[in-house]
């Protein structure tokens, strides 16, 4: 892992800059069957491909941002912050 | 059989007058200042430089560049040295390895007989039973074959660092091809890197002695003097920075490249990556082609000309091209007899100068013949030769024997593509070249020069420049227009030179037959024989991944230099398919990396507290939490303990993690985040905060004081900060709430002050009422303490009345003598992490963190109380609501032991003889008289009657469950 991430911040950085927070997914409501929720708690996609994900710039601007990363080829598509 | 030195020569780097010695094996060897450790053997008469891997036959110098595995030795210490590249130091040691007894008599040279009993894929045929001599065939083998030892006795020598650096472009390779480039892209105002395996730029144009006539305006000077042409005008050029004596020993995504320089790693990130690394040669395959005496044309070359060792007496030189026949004009040059040139094509081309003096000097140019065999026993005494036919087939019957006693190899090059495939560019096998040559790159990598499998001096220099071009011009895409015509006049001059080379090219032809007797190597490294890829085939791995894997060609020290494009086309002759074409992947590191420059110099950062330099005058005993260095003791933990309990103490808690929160909605995040209610906090009031994942598992706790409606200040554990600041702005991303979150950590520095006298100590320093009623218990006020703005906090960790004082980190040490010196009428001492741990664990305080797992819940960890199910939705909620449906299974609870002995964490707690839980923290408690602790146990056992079973030290303990804090219970203390 040595590529490059643009952080809407602060610029194209190192990824060692960075920390990484796993995939993007939307905390469900509590209302949701316990099954659900399971789901929401304990699976993730780990998709071969383009996949959204929550990443923080440690070393940088200390902020969290979501980029939209090609898994198979490290070719980070887009960077932005979450609204 | 020492050689006498050639005169010298404006292309040697040796320095005559400069004699050294160094030792090998015990005996004295002179050298010359710029000697390689081999060349000096070489000079001194060794012509055995190490013994193979698996058959321990003798092997000679073969490759002269730090390629091929024949010259490993052991300097000063260190294992599998390359010696024809590692330069002489004066007294240096070196040592054969691999070897018993002796280099010269190695007694498991008889392995070479029994090679039966080692065919290819031996060690997943033989040595299977009986399994019980695993053990001893496993240490006989591992004497056996190897690559020299470690001595792990060693001291480790350090120095190792690291360097990160950027460049616009990134030239690898200090060839002719990159030197070009490196000067186009600098004169087009980029800034370049070029980095250079050797000590000094030119490539192969340094040990080159013939003069080059068709070079445009550098027409007609010799090879190393175009060389030192080059080097001038790049060395000229100031945005040209030259990495010298590096090896990028591989490329990785984003433009990374990793380098080594001696014991630098240095992490070089370009924008753009111009690939100039060249070929290598490497040999053909015939019967007893390892005998020592059988050269590569390279290596025979470098020994003439850079160290002035002349490579034998009488020679057999092997060729294909031009280069095997300058090789032997330039031979009969430096003295040495030619016996016969050996080149495989029809016709020569007669107008060549070095033809015409092979000619001259009477020597027997055979054509349309090729080697078949290496003859002699310790070393070569003569060349077995065949003719060819037409269609380049071998008559056997005329087969002729020439005595000599060296064999150049000028026949197969195999261009240095491995970092072009790592750093994503694609590969195919070319025909006509003969070679797996750079097909389709990346739009941010170049290639130039001998890697594109075009060896010819105009093309590489004209490749040079126009790779140098569209590497700048790439990184300036607005401006490309103008220039254009500049690249298609290179790429037209480019192409006529091409397609002349490829005219004229044939490659040297793939004779070896499976039938022969003696043993023909295709991987020296691993000692892999031709019969023994035809039997892997055989076997059914024709496929050459699968073949590598099997018989291990292209494993060793030299990662396929020597074999891969011969393995390769054996292996799609045997499988009969047409893709000769694929080699096995090349993945970093290209070179071997020692392990102590990938780990660099040890990082060891440590923090200091800003009160760190009066622990160390108070001469406390330094330990070191997380990454933080704190006083354990100044006196005794117990001494300390009873000062706090019965007086007053001072412990510096500057290491808790601080941070503040404000904005409008900073008691809504904290609602979210903690499983306490905070919005409900009244300014001036401080409340425990417990802070659980979504699945409900305790992740943090600390405390949190409301200054002002906005603004709360928290503290979390010591090593926690970091992940909380980012666990906070994590569920604030997004989630549509007002607030800041900022580290105070590092700018603050606190102390506790604690114990009976605590509030007359303090009172003296501060115009703020400390009283019970004015400053009760959890309540926070701004203050100023000792002349330094303060913010108090009245909390009681240790159970005492007691202030945890924050002030500015450059106050620390003003404050913390302030209250030394008041506190000096009360005896005041300061008390260190030994103490403070039995202080909370009296008081039964949970350490998150020590006392909690990655599996612990609020609900198990008598934690409840905190934990506000009634309000809206928090992080932790609904996991915790499901451990609360599911009932509890364990339970954290306090333990007294009965007898005098001493538990500790991580001790069994044991029902009916079977472990069933554990001890978290334990320690003797002066108060208690005993010693007492906090211990995970299953529910049943926690209401349960029967005393508790803690296993300590193989006997079993009697303790009692003790449902309350074990000092002042009621906390009257604390809030007096």
């Amino acid at each position: 892992m040595s590529f490059l991430l643009a952080c809407p911040n602060c610029g194209e950085r190192s990824v060692y800059e960075f920390r990484s927070g796993g995939e993007f997914r939307q905390r469900p409501p509590a209302s949701v069957s316990s099954h659900e929720w399971a789901r929401y708690l304990y699976i993730r996609k780990n998709e071969a491909g383009e996949t959204t994900e929550w990443w923080y710039h440690q070393l940088g601007c200390r902020r969290w941002f979501l980029a939209v990363r090609d898994t198979r080829t490290n070719l980070v598509k887009d960077t932005y912050e979450h609204d | 059989m020492s050689t006498t030195r050639l005169p010298p020569h404006p292309a040697q780097v040796i320095d005559h007058e400069h004699p050294l010695s160094f030792t090998f094996a015990g005996e004295r060897i002179p050298a010359r200042a710029g000697d390689t450790i081999a060349s000096a053997l070489y000079a001194a008469g060794q012509r055995t430089f190490s013994r193979s891997f698996k058959y321990h036959r003798r092997r000679g110098l073969l490759c002269g560049a730090g390629q091929c595995p024949n010259c490993l030795m052991n300097v000063d210490g260190t294992p599998s040295v390359r010696t024809c590249t590692e330069p002489v130091r004066q007294g240096m040691r070196v040592q054969p390895q691999n070897v018993w007894p002796s280099l010269k008599h190695d007694l498991l040279s008889i392995i070479d007989r029994f090679d039966w009993l080692l065919p290819v894929g031996f060690y997943y045929k033989t040595f299977i039973r009986p399994r019980f001599l695993w053990p001893l065939a496993e240490k006989v083998l591992r004497r056996a074959a190897g690559l020299g030892v470690i001595n792990t006795q060693a001291e480790p020598k350090g120095g190792y660092d690291h360097q990160y650096r950027h460049t616009d472009i990134a030239v690898i390779g200090g060839g002719p091809a990159g030197l070009a480039a490196a000067c186009e892209a600098a004169s087009l105002g980029c800034q370049v890197t070029l980095i250079d395996a050797q000590p000094e730029l030119g490539g192969h144009l340094r040990f080159q002695t013939r003069t080059y006539a068709d070079i445009g305006e550098r027409s007609g000077l010799t090879g190393f003097e175009l060389a030192r042409s080059l080097r001038e005008k790049v060395t000229a050029q100031p945005n040209i920075d030259i990495l010298s004596s590096a090896t990028v020993f591989g490329s990785y995504e984003g433009g990374l490249l990793g380098v080594m320089q001696a014991k630098r790693l240095i992490h070089l990130r370009a924008k753009r990556v111009v690939i100039t690394t060249g070929s290598h040669e490497y040999p053909a395959v015939f019967q007893n082609n390892d005998l020592p005496g059988v050269m590569l044309g390279s290596g025979a070359r470098r020994l003439l000309h850079l160290y002035g060792v002349q490579p034998g007496t009488r020679a057999v030189v092997v060729s294909h091209d031009e280069t095997g026949l300058t090789l032997a004009s330039e031979l009969l040059t430096a003295g040495i007899q030619v016996a016969a040139v050996v080149d495989s094509r029809y016709r020569l081309p007669e107008a060549q100068d070095c033809v015409q003096q092979l000619h001259r000097s009477g020597v027997e140019v055979l054509t349309s013949y090729a080697i078949q065999e290496a003859h002699g026993t310790a070393h070569v005494d003569g060349a077995l030769v065949v003719p060819l036919d037409a269609r380049q087939r071998p008559f056997p019957h005329a087969s002729r024997f020439i005595p000599c006693d060296l064999i150049c190899l000028s026949t197969d090059r195999a261009p240095a593509t491995a970092l072009v495939a790592q750093s994503g560019g694609e590969l195919h096998y070319d025909e006509t070249l003969g070679q797996t040559v750079p097909q389709q790159l990346p739009p941010q990598v170049f290639c130039a020069g001998d890697v594109t499998g075009i060896h010819h001096l105009p093309a590489t220099l004209v490749q040079g420049r126009l790779a140098g071009f569209q590497a700048a011009q790439s990184l300036h895409a607005a401006d490309t227009s103008a220039p254009s015509s500049h690249i298609q006049a290179l790429q037209q001059e480019l192409d006529t030179l091409e397609q002349e080379y490829r005219h004229h090219y044939e490659p040297y032809p793939q004779l070896s037959h499976v039938w022969e007797k003696k043993k023909q190597f295709v991987c020296v490294c691993e000692d892999i024989t031709h019969k023994d890829l035809a039997q892997g085939v055989a076997e059914g791995f024709d496929e050459v991944e699968t073949l590598k894997r099997y018989s291990t060609f292209s494993m060793g020290p030299c990662q396929g230099r020597m074999c891969a494009t011969s393995s390769a086309r054996l292996c799609a002759r045997y499988a009969g398919s047409e893709l000769a074409t694929r080699t096995t992947t090349a993945r970093p590191p290209v070179t071997p990396v020692p392990l102590g420059v990938l780990a660099g110099r040890r990082p060891q950062p440590e923090k200091h507290t800003p009160l760190h330099h009066r622990h160390i005058a108070l001469g406390a005993e330094m330990m070191l939490l997380g990454s933080w260095k704190r006083p354990y003791a100044y006196t005794t933990p117990d001494e300390e303990h009873r000062t706090v309990r019965e007086r007053v103490g001072l412990i510096d808690v500057s290491t808790l993690g601080k941070l503040e929160v404000r904005g409008k909605d900073a008691a809504r995040l904290l609602d979210t985040v903690y499983t306490h209610t905070f919005s409900t906090l009244r300014v001036g009031r401080i409340r425990y905060g417990l802070m659980c994942d979504d699945s409900g598992i305790i992740i943090d706790d600390g405390t949190v004081s409301r200054l002002a409606d906005d603004h709360f200040f928290l503290t979390t554990t010591t090593g926690n900060v970091e992940f909380v600041e980012q666990w906070l702005k994590w569920w604030m991303a997004g989630a549509d709430l007002c607030a800041h979150v900022t580290s105070m950590t590092g700018g603050l520095a606190a102390m506790n002050i604690a114990g009976p006298n605590a509030r007359q100590v303090l009172s003296q320093l501060t115009d703020t009422d400390l009283s019970a009623e004015a400053f009760p218990y959890m309540a926070c006020r701004r203050a100023t303490v000792a002349g330094a703005p303060a913010l108090l906090l009245r909390i009681g960790f240790v159970g005492e009345t007691g202030w945890e004082i924050h002030v500015p980190a450059e106050c620390g040490e003003q404050v913390w003598d302030a209250i030394m010196t008041a506190g000096a009428e009360f005896q005041i001492v300061p008390f260190g992490v030994g103490a403070q741990r039995i202080l909370r664990l009296e008081k039964k305080h949970v350490i998150v963190g020590q006392d909690t797992d990655a599996l612990s819940n609020p609900l198990e960890a008598d934690l409840e109380w905190v934990v506000k199910f009634n309000k809206d939705d928090f992080i932790g909620k609904r996991g915790l609501q499901a451990i609360q449906e599911r009932g509890r299974r364990h339970k954290l609870i306090g333990f007294a032991l009965r007898d005098s002995s001493r538990a500790e964490g991580g001790q069994a707690v044991v029902v009916n003889g079977q472990p069933a839980g554990r001890v978290a923290s334990a320690a003797f408690s002066p108060t208690a008289g005993k010693c007492v602790g906090l211990a995970w146990v299953p529910v049943e056992v926690a209401s349960g009657t029967s005393p508790l079973q803690i296993r300590i030290n193989g006997t079993v303990a009697q303790a009692d469950i003790i449902d309350d804090a074990f000092y002042d219970p009621q906390g009257e203390r604390l809030r007096s």
